[in-house]
């Protein structure tokens, strides 16, 4: 027989045994939930982190690819980490299993909680609560579980080191922004060597392209013939997709790289019109004419002679530019562009050609005495030059669109310099050195002067 | 004489009087402590105990100490191949009384005790075997349509002999499901013999000395039974001790229907014929309640069950013949079972 004052006391004793059970079990919960927190935002992190380096690092299709692989695997991470932290929880018969097992009670702790609530109490039930509250040292939430903070916490710190790890690469990966008046913007091209290809998505040069009305349309022109026939070889709907694949794939590069906002102030086109007259090609930068043609163009320019040069009424700041733009031979080809000039030109010989790309690396006159060095020993004599040297041009293939990013890793922007500096009042014109016939005897003798 | 007090016991009482009774047995008993606690956790969950063990290794003295120290009555009942059922149960016979007629009187037999000691029980015939079931399930014999009553506490220990297996009967499994506890009685090591040479071939006795009076032992074991019933089971550990019992049972038995959150171990696949009945996982519970007790705790943990499972299930498990080729025993089948149950999170 129990008096209800020994049943209140039994009853305070029990209440101080759930008590720290409950504390115990709060504490594991918190684990569990710190367990699914940590790594969700540790996967996240790295994830992000991750990506952010392969925007940098990898081609737009490949950085699709990688993304979204990359992707699906955080999202099964974070899925799978909060799923495990979900099942970490306890109840309060769990808590106090594992509470008898830390703390070697023998299973007091989880008898207590899971007969708690039973109505009939046997005569043990007393005996079972004193025996246990007076081991109460041994439960404490503290003993059961001294972490407060889950482990997951390292993987955490890791996916931050991570994250900051990837920062500096991207920093070191970044290709070099061309910013206008550095003297590097401007590119004079003319219409009919534009050759037109459709550029690859995320590859947005920010040129701006500029020229007289009629020039636009023929540019427009050209670029709806170009449209049409590469209906024809583009015209599958599996290239469509993974055009359209690649395009989003480099916007997203790009708003993480934050490359697309310098970009568009990279470089002017200035498109000429080589059929008409070249004054009337000669086109200013004008507002109101300008047309953003991000990323759609890629051609090569023809660069004027010397002989026309003071035809041009060129803006001064042009002429401060000038020595910053002059290239070296050798930065043309490290500037992986292509030289298509014998492609393009295909009437003229290949002499002529070889020795218009030399003069164009020693200085920007051509002709005179400087004509025909560098040729080939081989090719000295053919019939005398009956068109007028001077008027031949030299041409170097390059595309007109720097390629700065880092999916291209290619390096440095080319941009050509400008050649036409306008002659002082004391000035002349190089005259060429007509090619004359030479006599079949002395011609032994020319050739090895040349050869040697 | 005894001094433990005769009012409602207590788990300390409890664990106290085991511990004597384990001292006055071990004044005869030279070694087999293990054999010796379970013999008294059977006796005091209520249940009966079957005792295997090669001749000499002190069976029958084992049971003899018992009943001394425990100052209850005893019987023993040597079996042969000709016991009758009747040899043990009593018989109905013809005596004169006071006033000269005859009439038939039950006289009871050697099964009217407290302590029963079948020895040999092997060597009977299933049916005088078969006589001791309604003793030992139901505490009562009928005979001649008549039922009588056997006084609580009814404890039956039988003993195997498993060398000598010709012209013996082995135990049908119903009879074997009865015991409790199956004891294992192994060889004493060397220096348990030398101690069993020396106390046994002098010329003075062990001097058991009971711990209860004989008016009131019977009423003070019943008093520890119904201690031993009181202690808390948590419905984990009922849980766990229902996984133990599922798990002996093979997967492929056809008696099996219900195959969800059952733990499955090769082994009991390869070798087990049937498993444990549902009485394995009550010798299982009321066992580790004596253990609990005895560790002077009111609720039952795991380390309990498992400390009294070979005891409780290993005679509940019948081995097929590949087992017995492959010279797997069942107590081996058991602990295997505890490990599969401890690793599977069912």
């Amino acid at each position: 027989m129990s008096f209800p004052s020994q049943d209140r006391r039994a009853d305070e004793k029990l209440g101080q045994i759930l008590r720290r059970v409950g504390s115990v079990r709060t504490r594991l919960n918190s684990l569990a939930w710190q367990h699914a927190i940590f790594y969700s935002l540790a996967i996240a992190i790295a994830a992000g982190a991750a990506v952010f380096a392969m925007a940098y690092l990898l081609s737009p299709l490949a950085f699709l690819i990688g993304g979204s692989v990359l992707a699906l695997l955080a999202v099964i991470g974070i899925a799978s980490a909060v799923s495990a932290g979900w099942r970490m929880r306890k109840s309060a018969v769990n808590a106090a299993a594992i509470a008898d097992d830390r703390a070697e009670l023998k299973g007091r702790l989880s008898t207590i909680v899971a007969l708690a609530d039973i109505e009939r109490r046997g005569p043990l039930w007393s005996y079972l609560v004193e025996d246990t509250l007076g081991r109460h040292d041994e439960f404490s939430a503290s003993k059961i579980e001294r972490r407060r903070v889950s482990r997951a916490v390292y993987p955490l710190a890791g996916a931050l080191v991570l994250a900051a790890l990837a920062f500096p690469i991207s920093k070191i990966k970044r290709p070099p922004v061309i910013t206008p008046g550095n003297g590097q913007d401007d590119l004079t091209v003319d219409l009919d060597d534009l050759h037109l290809r459709p550029a690859e998505p995320g590859d947005e040069s920010g040129m701006q392209v500029t020229a007289d009305p009629a020039t636009m349309r023929r540019l427009e022109d050209k670029l709806a013939r170009q449209g049409a026939g590469g209906a024809d070889t583009n015209g599958n709907s599996l290239n469509q997709l993974m055009n359209r694949a690649r395009d989003m794939a480099g916007s997203l590069q790009n708003k993480l790289t934050g490359q697309q906002a310098a970009s568009k102030q990279r470089l002017n086109l200035r498109l000429a019109d080589a059929g008409r007259d070249q004054d009337q090609n000669e086109i200013h930068r004008a507002p109101d004419t300008q047309k953003n043609r991000h990323g759609e163009m890629a051609g090569q320019f023809k660069q004027d002679q010397p002989k026309s040069h003071h035809e041009f009424d060129l803006p001064p700041e042009d002429d401060s530019r000038q020595p910053k733009s002059q290239p070296s031979p050798g930065g043309t080809g490290e500037a992986g562009l292509e030289s298509n000039a014998g492609k393009d030109n295909p009437n003229k010989d290949d002499s002529a050609t070889d020795r218009s790309i030399q003069q164009s690396g020693e200085n920007s006159s051509n002709g005179g005495e400087a004509h025909g060095i560098g040729a080939d020993p081989d090719s000295l004599f053919g019939a005398p030059a009956t068109s007028k040297l001077g008027n031949e041009g030299f041409e170097i293939a390059i595309e007109a669109r720097p390629i700065d990013h880092g999916a291209k890793g290619a390096g440095h922007a080319y941009v050509p310099p400008k050649v036409r500096t306008p002659l002082s009042m004391n000035q002349e014109p190089d005259e060429p050195v007509t090619r004359a016939a030479v006599p079949a005897d002395d011609r032994t003798t020319i050739k090895r002067v040349f050869e040697r | 004489m005894s001094d433990v007090q005769a009012e409602t016991p207590t788990v300390a009482d409890f664990a106290r009087t085991f511990r004597r009774i384990q001292a006055e047995i071990h004044k005869s008993i030279i070694g087999h402590e293990q054999a010796v606690e379970e013999l008294l956790s059977a006796l005091f969950a209520g249940g009966h105990v079957l005792i295997e063990g090669v001749p000499g290794t002190g069976k029958t003295t084992l049971v003899k100490t018992l009943g001394l120290a425990l100052n209850l009555s005893f019987n023993r009942i040597q079996f042969t191949v000709d016991l009758m059922p009747a040899d043990i149960t009593g018989t109905r016979v013809i005596l004169s009384g006071e006033d000269g007629r005859r009439e038939f009187t039950f006289q009871p037999g050697p099964a009217f005790c407290h302590i029963l000691l079948g020895d040999e029980i092997n060597r009977a015939t299933p049916k005088t075997q078969s006589a001791l079931l309604e003793a030992m399930a139901e505490l009562q014999v009928t005979v001649s349509g008549t039922t009588y009553r056997l006084k609580p506490p009814y404890f039956v220990m039988a003993t195997l002999n498993p060398i000598e297996m010709e012209g013996t009967y082995p135990l049908p499994e119903a009879q074997l499901d009865r015991f409790l506890f199956k004891v294992r009685l192994n060889y004493p090591d060397e220096a348990e013999l030398t101690r069993i040479i020396s106390s046994t071939t002098g010329p003075e006795d062990a001097g058991i000395e009971p711990i209860f009076h004989a008016a009131e032992a019977a009423e003070r074991v019943e008093g520890l039974k119904r201690l031993v019933r009181e202690v808390m089971a948590a419905p984990a550990m009922e849980t766990y001790a229902a996984r133990l019992v599922r798990a002996t049972q093979p997967q492929n038995s056809r008696f099996v229907t219900d195959e969800a959150k059952a733990v499955h171990d090769e082994m009991v696949n390869r070798y087990v014929m049937f498993g444990s009945s549902p009485r394995g996982a009550q010798a299982l519970i009321l066992g580790a309640k004596v253990r609990a007790l005895l560790d002077g705790r009111a609720n039952i943990a795991r380390e309990d069950i498992e400390h009294v499972a070979v005891a409780a299930l290993a005679h509940r498990i019948m081995l097929n013949y590949a087992a017995l080729s492959d010279g797997i025993d069942a107590a081996h089948i058991v602990e295997r079972v505890i490990k599969s149950v401890r690793a599977a999170k069912v």
